[in-house]
Protein backbone atom coordinates (compact mmCIF):
# COMPACT_ATOMS: atom_id res chain seq x y z
CA UNK A 1 0.00 0.00 0.00
CA UNK A 2 1.50 3.59 -0.94
CA UNK A 3 2.17 5.74 1.67
CA UNK A 4 0.14 9.15 2.02
CA UNK A 5 2.42 12.05 0.95
CA UNK A 6 2.41 14.69 3.91
CA UNK A 7 3.75 18.18 3.03
CA UNK A 8 6.87 18.08 5.63
CA UNK A 9 9.72 19.72 5.31
CA UNK A 10 12.13 17.34 4.61
CA UNK A 11 14.93 16.56 8.06
CA UNK A 12 17.86 15.86 6.32
CA UNK A 13 19.87 17.93 3.91
CA UNK A 14 19.23 17.91 0.64
CA UNK A 15 21.93 16.18 -1.35
CA UNK A 16 22.37 18.44 -4.06
CA UNK A 17 23.97 20.48 -1.01
CA UNK A 18 26.19 18.53 0.39
CA UNK A 19 30.25 19.13 -0.39
CA UNK A 20 31.21 15.71 -1.53
CA UNK A 21 29.52 11.90 -2.36
CA UNK A 22 30.49 8.48 -2.23
CA UNK A 23 32.00 6.87 -5.68
CA UNK A 24 27.92 5.11 -5.62
CA UNK A 25 26.67 8.72 -5.18
CA UNK A 26 28.37 9.95 -7.90
CA UNK A 27 27.54 8.07 -10.58
CA UNK A 28 23.85 8.00 -9.98
CA UNK A 29 24.06 11.34 -9.99
CA UNK A 30 25.74 11.14 -13.28
CA UNK A 31 23.69 8.38 -14.50
CA UNK A 32 26.62 6.31 -15.32
CA UNK A 33 28.13 2.74 -14.08
CA UNK A 34 30.18 2.98 -11.08
CA UNK A 35 32.98 1.30 -12.49
CA UNK A 36 32.90 4.12 -15.12
CA UNK A 37 33.47 6.11 -11.84
CA UNK A 38 36.58 4.86 -11.04
CA UNK A 39 38.08 4.78 -14.78
CA UNK A 40 37.44 8.62 -14.53
CA UNK A 41 39.13 8.80 -11.11
CA UNK A 42 41.98 6.94 -12.55
CA UNK A 43 42.10 8.99 -15.56
CA UNK A 44 42.09 12.18 -13.68
CA UNK A 45 38.68 13.39 -15.18
CA UNK A 46 37.72 13.69 -11.53
CA UNK A 47 39.79 14.38 -8.45
CA UNK A 48 38.80 12.99 -5.51
CA UNK A 49 39.80 13.29 -2.12
CA UNK A 50 39.58 9.75 1.10
CA UNK A 51 38.63 10.69 4.11
CA UNK A 52 39.07 8.23 7.34
CA UNK A 53 39.56 4.59 6.44
CA UNK A 54 40.62 5.61 2.74
CA UNK A 55 36.94 5.64 1.27
CA UNK A 56 37.15 7.93 -2.09
CA UNK A 57 34.77 11.05 -1.93
CA UNK A 58 34.01 13.18 -4.72
CA UNK A 59 33.66 16.69 -4.55
CA UNK A 60 30.51 18.67 -5.52
CA UNK A 61 32.71 20.84 -7.26
CA UNK A 62 34.36 18.30 -9.40
CA UNK A 63 30.81 17.19 -10.79
CA UNK A 64 29.83 20.30 -11.40
CA UNK A 65 33.23 21.08 -13.35
CA UNK A 66 32.77 17.81 -15.28
CA UNK A 67 28.90 18.63 -16.11
CA UNK A 68 30.00 22.09 -17.24
CA UNK A 69 32.45 20.47 -19.65
CA UNK A 70 29.80 18.12 -20.60
CA UNK A 71 27.36 20.83 -21.36
CA UNK A 72 30.19 23.01 -24.03
CA UNK B 1 45.77 -9.12 15.78
CA UNK B 2 46.34 -13.18 14.73
CA UNK B 3 44.57 -13.61 11.35
CA UNK B 4 45.76 -17.66 11.82
CA UNK B 5 42.78 -17.19 14.71
CA UNK B 6 39.60 -18.84 13.44
CA UNK B 7 36.74 -16.04 13.50
CA UNK B 8 34.55 -15.46 16.24
CA UNK B 9 31.01 -16.54 15.88
CA UNK B 10 30.13 -12.62 15.66
CA UNK B 11 33.03 -12.15 13.18
CA UNK B 12 31.33 -14.96 11.00
CA UNK B 13 28.18 -13.47 10.90
CA UNK B 14 29.47 -9.62 10.22
CA UNK B 15 31.23 -11.76 7.22
CA UNK B 16 27.96 -13.37 6.34
CA UNK B 17 26.23 -10.16 6.76
CA UNK B 18 28.54 -7.83 4.74
CA UNK B 19 29.09 -10.39 1.74
CA UNK B 20 25.08 -10.07 1.47
CA UNK B 21 25.43 -6.32 1.84
CA UNK B 22 27.99 -5.71 -0.52
CA UNK B 23 26.56 -8.72 -2.94
CA UNK B 24 25.98 -6.04 -6.05
CA UNK B 25 29.33 -4.88 -5.49
CA UNK B 26 31.04 -8.02 -5.43
CA UNK B 27 28.88 -9.36 -8.38
CA UNK B 28 29.88 -6.34 -10.45
CA UNK B 29 33.38 -6.72 -9.58
CA UNK B 30 33.65 -10.26 -10.73
CA UNK B 31 31.85 -9.58 -13.61
CA UNK B 32 34.14 -6.44 -14.93
CA UNK B 33 37.09 -8.78 -13.22
CA UNK B 34 35.91 -11.51 -16.20
CA UNK B 35 35.38 -8.89 -18.53
CA UNK B 36 38.93 -8.14 -18.42
CA UNK B 37 40.50 -11.76 -18.38
CA UNK B 38 38.79 -12.25 -20.93
CA UNK B 39 40.57 -9.32 -23.38
CA UNK B 40 43.78 -10.65 -21.98
CA UNK B 41 43.13 -13.82 -22.67
CA UNK B 42 42.31 -13.06 -26.09
CA UNK B 43 44.52 -10.07 -26.66
CA UNK B 44 46.86 -11.76 -28.96
CA UNK B 45 43.45 -12.37 -31.52
CA UNK B 46 42.36 -9.29 -30.91
CA UNK B 47 45.33 -7.71 -32.43
CA UNK B 48 45.51 -9.22 -35.00
CA UNK B 49 41.95 -8.51 -35.62
CA UNK B 50 42.73 -4.50 -35.24
CA UNK B 51 46.03 -4.83 -37.82
CA UNK B 52 43.36 -6.78 -40.39
CA UNK B 53 41.26 -4.02 -39.73
CA UNK B 54 43.38 -1.15 -40.24
CA UNK B 55 45.03 -2.77 -43.41
CA UNK B 56 41.70 -3.07 -45.03
CA UNK B 57 41.08 0.77 -44.13
CA UNK B 58 37.56 -0.82 -42.84
CA UNK B 59 35.15 0.34 -39.66
CA UNK B 60 33.20 3.92 -39.00
CA UNK B 61 34.56 7.08 -38.42
CA UNK B 62 35.14 8.07 -34.71
CA UNK B 63 36.08 11.04 -33.96
CA UNK B 64 37.33 11.91 -30.38
CA UNK B 65 37.20 15.06 -28.34
CA UNK B 66 40.30 16.22 -29.28
CA UNK B 67 39.42 16.53 -33.11
CA UNK B 68 41.22 13.16 -34.14
CA UNK B 69 39.53 10.91 -36.34
CA UNK B 70 39.72 6.77 -35.52
CA UNK B 71 38.55 3.84 -37.80
CA UNK B 72 36.58 1.72 -35.36
CA UNK B 73 37.99 -1.96 -35.92
CA UNK B 74 36.97 -4.40 -32.54
CA UNK B 75 35.16 -3.67 -29.64
CA UNK B 76 36.50 -4.26 -26.66
CA UNK B 77 33.87 -3.52 -23.79
CA UNK B 78 30.26 -2.09 -24.47
CA UNK B 79 32.15 1.35 -24.50
CA UNK B 80 35.84 0.73 -25.56
CA UNK B 81 36.83 0.19 -28.86
CA UNK B 82 40.52 -0.37 -30.50
CA UNK B 83 40.32 2.36 -33.40
CA UNK B 84 42.96 2.59 -36.14
CA UNK B 85 44.15 5.39 -38.28
CA UNK B 86 46.90 6.19 -41.08
CA UNK B 87 49.45 8.65 -40.18
CA UNK B 88 52.76 9.95 -41.75
CA UNK B 89 54.52 7.79 -39.38
CA UNK B 90 52.87 4.34 -40.14
CA UNK B 91 49.40 3.24 -38.57
CA UNK B 92 48.65 4.13 -35.02
CA UNK B 93 45.99 2.40 -33.06
CA UNK B 94 44.31 3.42 -30.10
CA UNK B 95 41.88 2.10 -27.25
CA UNK B 96 38.68 4.37 -27.60
CA UNK B 97 36.09 5.33 -24.91
CA UNK B 98 32.78 6.65 -26.01
CA UNK B 99 31.21 7.40 -22.55
CA UNK B 100 27.64 8.72 -22.50
CA UNK B 101 27.23 11.24 -20.53
CA UNK B 102 23.91 13.51 -19.84
CA UNK B 103 24.04 15.83 -23.29
CA UNK B 104 26.92 14.44 -25.09
CA UNK B 105 29.05 11.62 -25.56
CA UNK B 106 32.61 12.05 -24.05
CA UNK B 107 35.14 10.18 -26.96
CA UNK B 108 38.50 9.68 -25.74
CA UNK B 109 41.67 8.00 -27.31
CA UNK B 110 42.73 6.26 -23.81
CA UNK B 111 46.44 5.54 -25.03
CA UNK B 112 47.27 4.86 -28.63
CA UNK B 113 50.41 3.68 -30.36
CA UNK B 114 51.96 2.05 -33.60
CA UNK B 115 51.53 -1.47 -31.90
CA UNK B 116 48.33 -2.50 -31.45
CA UNK B 117 49.07 -5.85 -28.97
CA UNK B 118 51.48 -2.52 -26.70
CA UNK B 119 48.16 -0.88 -27.22
CA UNK B 120 46.10 -3.57 -25.79
CA UNK B 121 48.30 -4.07 -22.93
CA UNK B 122 48.29 -0.91 -21.66
CA UNK B 123 44.75 -1.10 -21.66
CA UNK B 124 44.93 -3.95 -19.43
CA UNK B 125 47.43 -2.39 -17.60
CA UNK B 126 45.66 0.67 -16.83
CA UNK B 127 41.87 -1.46 -15.97
CA UNK B 128 44.04 -3.18 -13.32
CA UNK B 129 44.73 -0.14 -12.00
CA UNK B 130 40.62 0.67 -12.06
CA UNK B 131 40.52 -2.63 -9.92
CA UNK B 132 42.96 -1.39 -7.62
CA UNK B 133 41.14 1.77 -6.72
CA UNK B 134 37.66 -0.05 -6.59
CA UNK B 135 39.19 -2.69 -4.37
CA UNK B 136 40.45 -0.06 -1.72
CA UNK B 137 37.57 2.41 -1.88
CA UNK B 138 35.46 -0.84 -1.43
CA UNK B 139 37.41 -2.04 1.53
CA UNK B 140 36.79 0.78 2.80
CA UNK B 141 33.03 1.05 2.71
CA UNK B 142 33.51 -2.29 3.95
CA UNK B 143 35.68 -0.69 6.97
CA UNK B 144 33.00 1.77 7.36
CA UNK B 145 29.97 -0.06 7.02
CA UNK B 146 31.33 -2.91 9.91
CA UNK B 147 32.23 -0.41 12.16
CA UNK B 148 28.94 1.33 11.76
CA UNK B 149 26.90 -2.10 12.33
CA UNK B 150 29.24 -3.46 15.18
CA UNK B 151 30.57 -0.22 17.00
CA UNK B 152 33.56 -1.18 19.24
CA UNK B 153 33.92 -5.36 17.97
CA UNK B 154 37.33 -6.03 16.00
CA UNK B 155 36.28 -6.90 12.36
CA UNK B 156 39.25 -6.33 11.00
CA UNK B 157 40.08 -10.13 10.30
CA UNK B 158 36.35 -9.33 8.14
CA UNK B 159 37.93 -6.39 6.24
CA UNK B 160 41.27 -8.02 5.64
CA UNK B 161 39.59 -11.25 4.07
CA UNK B 162 37.16 -8.91 1.71
CA UNK B 163 40.27 -7.12 0.95
CA UNK B 164 42.73 -10.64 0.00
CA UNK B 165 39.58 -11.94 -2.38
CA UNK B 166 39.35 -8.62 -4.02
CA UNK B 167 43.22 -8.62 -4.40
CA UNK B 168 43.40 -12.46 -5.25
CA UNK B 169 40.53 -11.84 -8.04
CA UNK B 170 42.54 -9.09 -9.60
CA UNK B 171 46.45 -10.94 -9.15
CA UNK B 172 44.82 -14.11 -10.22
CA UNK B 173 43.64 -12.79 -13.54
CA UNK B 174 46.64 -11.23 -14.38
CA UNK B 175 49.09 -14.35 -13.37
CA UNK B 176 46.30 -16.09 -16.20
CA UNK B 177 46.90 -13.73 -18.40
CA UNK B 178 50.45 -13.65 -18.73
CA UNK B 179 50.36 -17.07 -18.99
CA UNK B 180 48.37 -16.95 -21.82
CA UNK B 181 49.63 -13.72 -23.75
CA UNK B 182 53.08 -15.27 -24.99
CA UNK B 183 51.31 -16.45 -28.08
CA UNK B 184 51.46 -15.01 -31.53
CA UNK B 185 53.36 -11.64 -32.48
CA UNK B 186 52.69 -9.59 -35.38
Amino acid sequence: MEAIQENKEPTTTPPAERLAYSVQEAADMLGINYFTMYRLIQRQKLKTCRVLRGKLLVPRTELLQLLQTDLR
Amino acid sequence: MNYYERPTPLQEQANAEAIQHFAEHLKQFKANCDALHNIECNLPATANDAFRAALQSSGHIIQTDDGTQWQHAVDLTKITSVCHRRTAAGLEFAAVECLPLKSREMKDALNSGHDAREVLQTFARDQRQVFNLWKDDMTAQVREHLEEKYPHQDMSIVVESFEIKLARDISRREILAQNQSHGVRI
